[in-house]
């Protein structure tokens, strides 16, 4: 492989100069061609390594895991009660809509049996009062025809003395001689 | 052409090499602040930094960057509590601790020079804590009942002894499939961008000199420039998928642990 040897060439000179003696655990380690092999570099790296990792999991396990899980439960909590308190503001608002449409069907209902009387009311009064009218355009009515009939009589009564006056006064210019009242009369009547 | 394997060589900072020591099992060793460490480090720091960001001001209504933290947070939440169950709360630090190191540690190496998922050493390091994690929980929740979780009571009684001994086979191998995949992925992705830059470089230079190919190289180049492009965008989804993929597998291990003899 030239891959591998190019590796060997390269890293074999710095090996033996840092190890020294213990040049061939080396070699052997990179018998594979990978630097990975060389285990004369893990122990620095696992307990480094382990030394991060406890590290970190305290940091998590004491630290941001129960910053975490608080603030998401905070969240869960928060967002179930607000859900609980919309539900009821939601019922509350449907019960007070149905009382409101009770009270709508109510008012309504009342408005129309008012509008019904009143209607009732105003047509009764308008009915008496047409009715009291008509009474009194009568008897008006038949006064006034009494009337009428008593001027219309005493009219007629004159007439008569009005043409015997008439009469005599023709009478007199025609003849020179006064007619007396009871001729007058008498030839009004009988022209009448 | 450079060498796509130069890097993932570990190389002591200059002026921070403190000798060697002999170890047993792992030989003789550098006591040094490598270049391993340094990416170790930034991604430990990043990692606190952007948790930092995240909690100090939390809200309940949140802004981007605490929406972003909280995704993460209850993603990991999600795996251990829909795998764990009820407990999974009590290993959801832990989870998330190798999920948030593993991600920044694969972030990072998107924009250094080294990635500290690379180095066998690191992974080989997440894996065994893991698995040690899951014998400790294990035996202090079950005694020697633990054992329990490689004896197949659903199996006819001729077969238990062989499926008991493929399923402690297979746990024996659960910490090498971990440290593998995330070690394998790392390693071939990064490998994979280092020799398509590469050919992006050497045959632009090839065409600029007028040698080999001539201009015939550089179609070939930006085809290699693409390829560069698109694996950039693939290894960001790999960085994050593996470390997914790291954090539920170990949720899964504990779970058998956790809730031995009902899960299965």
């Amino acid at each position: 492989m030239l891959i591998s040897t190019q590796t060997d060439t390269m890293a074999a000179p710095e090996k033996s100069d840092a190890t020294g003696g213990t040049y061939a655990t080396t070699t052997e380690a990179e018998s594979g061609g990978l630097p990975q092999f060389d285990t004369s570099v893990w122990a620095g790296q696992i307990v480094y390594l382990l030394f991060l990792f406890f590290v970190l999991y305290l940091l998590i396990a004491k630290v941001f895991a129960p910053r975490l899980r608080r603030v998401m439960d905070e969240r869960a909590t928060t967002i179930s009660t607000a859900v609980a308190t919309a539900r009821s503001v939601q019922a509350e608002a449907a019960t007070q809509a149905a009382a409101a449409k009770a009270e709508v069907e109510q008012a309504r209902a009342d408005s129309r049996r008012m509008a019904a009387e009143a209607k009732a009311r105003v047509a009764a009064e308008a009915e008496a009062r047409r009715q009291a009218e008509e009474a009194e355009v009568n008897a008006r009515i038949e006064a006034a025809e009494a009337q009428i009939a008593v001027t219309r009589d005493a009219a007629m009564t004159n007439v008569s003395t009005i043409a015997a006056d008439t009469a005599q006064a023709i009478v007199q210019r025609l003849t020179g001689k006064p007619a007396t009242a009871a001729e007058a009369a008498a030839a009004v009547k009988g022209a009448v | 052409m450079a060498d796509p394997i130069e890097q993932f060589e570990v190389h002591p900072i200059p002026g921070l090499e403190f000798g060697e020591v002999a170890v047993p099992f792992l030989g003789v060793q550098q006591i040094a602040v490598t270049n391993s460490h340094v990416a170790m480090t930034i991604a430990f720091a990043l990692v606190v930094l952007f948790l930092t960001a995240v909690t100090s001001g939390a809200k309940v209504v949140p802004g981007r960057l605490q929406s972003a933290g909280e995704t993460l947070f209850s993603m990991i939440d999600g795996v251990t509590d829909s795998i764990i169950g009820h407990e999974g709360r009590k290993y959801f630090p832990f989870v998330f601790t190798l999920f948030t190191l593993i991600l920044g540690m694969n972030i990072l190496g998107m924009f250094l020079t080294f990635t500290a998922t690379s180095q066998l050493a690191v992974t080989i390091t997440f894996a065994v804590l893991t698995i040690l994690l899951v014998i400790g929980i294990g035996i202090l929740k079950h005694g020697l009942g633990f054992f329990l979780l490689f004896w197949p009571s659903s199996a006819p009684l001729v077969l238990r002894p062989v499926v008991g001994a493929i399923e402690f086979l297979s746990f024996l191998l659960r910490p090498v499939t971990l440290a593998l995949r995330l070690f394998g992925n790392m390693l071939g992705g990064h490998v994979a961008l280092k020799i398509f830059a590469g050919f992006v470089v050497s045959l632009g230079a090839m065409a600029f000199a007028g040698e080999g190919l001539g201009l015939w190289a550089l179609p070939i180049a930006a085809l290699s420039m693409t390829m560069v492009v698109a694996l950039t965008a693939l290894e960001f989804l790999v960085a994050f998928l593996q470390a997914f993929v790291f954090a539920v597998l170990a949720t899964i291990y504990l779970n058998d642990v956790v809730n031995l003899g009902h899960g299965h």
